[in-house]
């Protein structure tokens, strides 16, 4: 199914997706730096103090917000790709799923270059890798299944009802407060785990903070649970878009 | 009997939209069917030609009446809903005018991009690269601006330069040659006439009829969601002229 010319086309339109996003801007791919190190010294100035009890609490909520920003722009991303290329959609004869994946490998893209200076910086606040920093990999790619399966779904509904993107923008901050980036679960009523529990994205940034954060490797349980999750979630979103997919060209 | 390039049989083609118009919320909970969620528009019914090799064939007909939809069928973008088309070769569609050029990008980032999006290799670029420079007229200077400083004639000169690169097998072209200056829809007649000699189909839509007239040596007819006509070019667009009077 890839063939070269199919890899040429993904690696293309991810290229353009990059391009396009820091077009006219002075300091261009440097804001997928800066923006999570403003949130940083947001979250580290209001909350340090009262959530003193939170060891290295920068590099806990640099490592999370690292991922939020991966998770968070991919799937804002994804979901729009039907739309923003309606043009083209519409035009020329390009197979529609080419949209979503480039959308994420321009993301992944995004992700992978950051990381060096971002890896500089955890390692600035305290953060020693050893051999369990390999473990960021699968992570990464069971974070990538999931955003990309979630975002297939929502994105093919959008397509037909374009409110399934602005409730998306609307939930996302809500989505962010509930899920453990900038606190831990230490911090919360013990009688509210379970409402955190149920958030699919808390056994994934348990990945990213075991491997990023507290160096360790992630329990064979987180490692289940992350397994599932993406996988169910990826088929649900590839389902939708194959049942959905004749009407796309008529309705972007 | 040469075997034909594109052939069409009983071919019926429809789109779909989401059920019934949903506009409001109040439609969400009155009229939404979840059984249903999709309408069928039928848009072209019962439609059987054959093309042959190098023919080059106009497709005539209203505005509305499907010519696009059936180029974009043959084109492999619109799946039938009955019936079958059977295309034998790679089709070039050329079906607006800067199809999928970015506004943002450079001319030369456009060239790059398109030519990715029409399934070529990126090894091919080498070879398209400088016909289509050639071909569009465009200077060093402005294909290194982005885009959205051309003028309407300086996209579709970029956009027809790429479509027409290469000698496709077969050749769509929708309604794209009236912009631009007349010297250039004249070089954009003789590139066609020249892929025509060179052996290529054409399926090719146009309003002005004396364009179709030069180019055609047949016609397709379409009327009433319905193929009408399909023969001799100065036959049927005698019929579809007369429509009008």
């Amino acid at each position: 199914m890839i063939n070269s010319e199919s890899y040429n086309l993904l690696l293309n339109l991810a290229k353009r997706n990059i391009k396009l996003k820091y077009k006219n801007s002075i300091l261009g791919f440097f804001w997928s730096f800066l923006t999570p190190l403003v949130y940083l010294i947001i979250f580290y100035f209001v909350f340090s103090t009262a959530f003193a009890s939170v060891e290295n609490y920068a590099l806990y909520v640099l490592t999370g917000l690292v991922y939020w920003q991966f998770f968070s722009n991919t799937t804002n991303q994804v979901i729009q790709s039907f739309i923003s290329n309606a043009g083209i959609i519409k035009t020329i004869n390009v197979p529609v799923i080419s949209f979503p994946f480039s959308a994420l490998i321009s993301e992944l893209g995004n992700l992978v270059l950051t990381f060096v200076p971002f890896l500089a910086l955890m390692y600035y606040l305290g953060y020693s890798p050893g051999l369990a920093f390999f473990a960021i990999i699968p992570v990464t790619v069971l974070l990538a299944i999931l955003s990309l399966g979630l975002s297939l779904f929502l994105g093919t509904l959008n397509v037909y009802l374009r409110d399934i993107s602005i409730l998306w923008n609307t939930l996302n901050p809500a989505l962010f407060y509930l899920t453990p980036i900038a606190y831990t679960l230490d911090l919360v009523p013990e009688k509210f785990h379970w409402i955190l529990k149920l958030n699919p994205l808390w056994y994934f940034f348990k990945g990213v903070r075991a491997s990023l954060y507290s160096n360790t490797w992630p329990s064979i349980e987180t490692w289940g649970y992350m397994v599932l999750i993406s996988f169910l979630v990826f088929a649900i979103g590839w389902f939708t878009f194959k049942k959905l997919q004749p009407g796309i060209i008529s309705n972007v | 009997m040469a075997e034909s390039k594109i052939s069409i049989n009983g071919l019926a083609l429809s789109y779909y939209s989401f059920n019934q118009g949903v506009n409001s919320i109040k439609d969400i909970f009155t009229s939404f069917s979840f059984s249903k969620p999709f309408e069928k528009h039928e848009v072209l019914h019962d439609v059987s030609f054959e093309i042959m090799p190098g023919e080059v064939v106009g497709i005539l007909g209203k505005n509305g009446v499907g010519k696009s939809t059936l180029l974009k069928a043959v084109a492999g973008m619109i799946k039938p809903s009955s019936g079958k088309i059977t295309v034998r070769g790679k089709v070039a569609p050329i079906l607006a005018i800067g199809a999928g050029i970015e506004m943002e990008l450079s001319g030369y980032e456009n060239i790059k991009l398109l030519v990715s999006l029409m399934g070529l290799p990126m090894g091919k670029i080498k070879e398209i690269m400088p016909k289509v420079v050639s071909f569009s007229e465009l200077s060093d200077e402005e294909l290194n601006r982005p885009v959205k400083t051309y003028s309407t004639g300086m996209i579709s000169r970029l956009s027809f330069s790429i479509g027409v690169a290469q000698d496709p097998d077969i050749l769509i072209i929708d309604e794209v040659l009236a912009v631009g200056d007349m010297g250039f829809q004249q070089k954009c007649m003789n590139r066609i006439n020249e892929i025509k000699e060179g052996g290529s189909t054409i399926l090719f839509v146009s309003h002005n009829i004396d364009d179709v007239k030069k180019i055609c040596s047949k016609a397709a007819l379409l009327a009433n969601g319905t193929l009408q006509e399909y023969g001799e070019i100065n036959k049927v667009s005698n019929t579809y002229t007369n429509t009008f009077h």
